[in-house]
């Protein structure tokens, strides 16, 4: 039995004072199913953007784990998310990726429902059911929660799950330098790259958390044949840049520039201009820390979302099975960019991240890579590494700036790793969570 | 219509060595049969149904699979000659089959061909993939290639790829 508020469960695959953890959390499919309860259905996942759902009766098709929901926009404006399941046999009741639709008819036998999650109609109503089916109890499955943070739109199936704004917590507020850096927020630009990857979810999120490591070696190539993927900085000033925990398992990491004239060093030549427009506003906004020292570059928020800041990308990896995963990739602006700039982030991110990325590729054959190691019987008795640093925290962030939130370390630093491993054996060990209705 | 057949062969020609190049790693020779001013272009195809039929592929100015000109595309294979390109290293093994080529028109721009393709890619151990689409290029003869690619689109059919990256061209 599990005790609540101790963890004999799955603690001891990590260590978080040698920095090593076992590696049948990347190959168990027992642990894998109890990620998508413990996790995957107690977590709030990132489901898209507003500007996906523009108009009234937009929709859009997600998954939540493993199991797929649509997000729709309702006449009065509401967004809400619902299981894609019938009621009746399970069908999907939309097989659409996106579209604009007040109705979704089921194509088993036709039970039809509002995209507010109520049925409407059943054929046979009167005639087969003798009007004794309760129409009110069978409509869609609505997620437990569903809340927005400037846009971004989230939802999980667990009812006693905090808000999200005490999910995301101090994330949020470091959240608010890619999407609320100008007035009216960013937008997310049509089109999802979604892709099959042969490897556990966490390698990915592990990767985009805190790996500030593995570029050199791995996008070498791309690097050098014309693919800048990262602010380039001179040695000598300042420092060099952070991992930065938020709390929750979610962090990032972050070059670091003193001041106006070193955020225009670091800019790609192709940014620079729109650096330098954008510059005065985001500052204004933002502060000091937030609005011209921290640069930031990667980033994960449990479980499964990640980010390219620089890059304009953000993206998800849902769960598909223990060494499957399904990234899905968007590109996201500001709102008051200008048409030459959307050009080139969108061509700049897909060039690079995504399905075609010329880093991407790389990063994708490493995750498969260490999906496989962990399949062996011998190799899954040595564990993996994730010691990076582990003695060199900053003791007192505050002394780097007073604004400073959270735990933070130098940019190599595998600090962001270790909090998201503790984070995930914290889901694990936890209660199991509450759906609402769920009678099974 | 009869000189027809003499335009269809030197297409399908070109494309069958296009397609050696490809599958044989010479991609310094593949590069060279796109013109200076190439437009490289793979939307992205998503399910659709009701109103939403028609509106499948995302539009320019849209995210795409790919995006490029001469000179990206031309990085794209500076990077394969590197020796890091991990994906790569060692390289797939690839077939590219080309059919179905039909001539839909000319204008200024050149001749406007329509083509269908299915790859098949073996790499490392196991891993296995296939790829299928429809291309519908502008080609501009040449003196030096015979032909030159101006502007290709490649409409590949999976919603979600189930190819871990494209790392192949196309
Ligand atoms: S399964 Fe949906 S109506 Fe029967
Ligand atoms: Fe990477």
């Amino acid at each position: 039995m599990l005790d609540k508020g101790e963890h004999p469960h799955f603690d001891h695959l990590i260590d978080l004072t040698k920095g090593e953890i076992n590696r049948s959390i990347f190959s168990d499919p027992d642990i894998y199913q109890r990620e998508l309860k413990q996790i995957f259905a107690r977590c709030w996942l990132f489901l898209g953007h507003t500007s996906q759902l523009p108009n009234e009766n937009d929709f859009f098709t997600a998954y939540m784990g493993e199991d797929p929901v649509i997000v729709t926009r309702h006449s009065d404006g509401q967004i809400g998310a619902f299981l894609n399941m019938c009621r009746h046999r399970g069908n999907r009741v939309c097989r659409a990726d996106s579209g604009n639709q007040r109705m979704f008819t089921c194509p088993f036998h036709g039970w039809t429902f509002a995209n507010n999650g109520n049925l409407k109609t059943v054929p046979g109503y009167k005639q087969v059911y003798h009007e004794k089916l309760d129409m009110e109890s069978h409509g869609l499955v609505p997620v437990a929660q569903i809340d927005t943070y400037k846009g971004m739109i989230f939802a999980t199936f667990d009812v006693s799950a905090p808000s999200l704004e005490d999910y995301l917590g101090d994330m949020a507020w470091y959240l608010d330098m890619a999407i609320d850096r100008r007035d009216g927020g960013i937008e997310f630009l049509p089109g999802t790259h979604k892709w099959r990857i042969n490897c556990n979810w966490k390698f990915p999120v592990d990767n985009f958390v805190g790996d500030s490591y593995h570029g050199p070696v791995s996008h070498g190539s791309a690097w050098e044949s014309g693919f800048e993927g990262m602010p380039r900085r001179k040695k000598g000033y300042g420092y060099e840049g952070f991992q930065i925990n938020a709390g929750g398992g979610h962090g990032f990491g972050a070059r670091w520039a003193e001041n106006e004239e070193q955020v225009y060093e670091m800019a790609l030549p192709e940014f620079l201009a729109y650096e330098q427009e954008r510059f005065p506003e985001t500052h204004a906004r933002l502060g000091d820390l937030r609005g011209m020292h921290l640069s930031p570059m990667h980033c994960s928020i449990f479980p499964n979302f990640s980010m390219l800041w620089q890059s304009g990308n953000m993206r998800v990896w849902h769960p598909r099975g223990v060494s499957e995963t399904e990234g899905w990739s968007w590109c996201f602006v500001d709102k008051k960019a200008d048409p030459d700039h959307r050009d080139m982030v969108r061509i700049h991110d897909l060039q690079r991240h995504g399905t075609s990325g010329t880093w991407e590729q790389d990063d994708v054959d490493n995750w498969v890579q260490s999906t496989l190691s962990s399949r062996g019987y011998v190799g899954r008795q040595f564990t993996q590494n994730i010691s990076m640093g582990v003695e060199h925290e900053i003791e007192d962030p505050t002394t780097i700036h007073p604004d400073m939130r959270g735990r933070v370390a130098g940019f190599q630093n595998e600090i962001n790793q270790r909090q998201l491993y503790a984070q995930w054996a914290r889901m694990m060990n936890g209660d199991a969570p509450v759906v609402p209705g769920a009678t099974a | 219509m009869k000189d027809d057949i003499n335009l269809w062969f030197s297409i399908n020609q070109f494309y069958t060595r296009e397609a050696r190049y490809l599958d044989d790693l010479e991609f310094d020779q593949w590069i060279g049969l796109m013109a200076p001013d190439l437009r490289y272009w793979m939307p992205i195809v998503s399910n659709r149904i009701g109103r939403g039929i028609g509106s499948e592929l995302t539009e320019r100015g849209h995210l795409a699979h790919f995006e490029d000109d001469f000179e990206s595309m031309s990085n794209r294979v500076k990077r394969l000659a590197t020796g890091r390109a991990w994906a790569e290293t060692p390289p797939g093994r690839t077939n590219h089959m080309v059919s179905n080529v039909e001539v839909t028109g000319q204008d200024d721009a050149g001749v406007h061909v329509t083509s269908k393709f299915l790859i098949y890619r073996s790499h490392m151990e196991t891993d296995q993939e296939v790829f299928s689409g429809t291309r519908k290029d502008v080609l501009r003869s040449d003196q030096e290639t015979e032909w030159k690619i101006a502007d290709r689109t490649i409409i590949l059919d999976h919603a979600v790829l189930t190819q871990k990256s494209l790392g192949i061209f196309f």
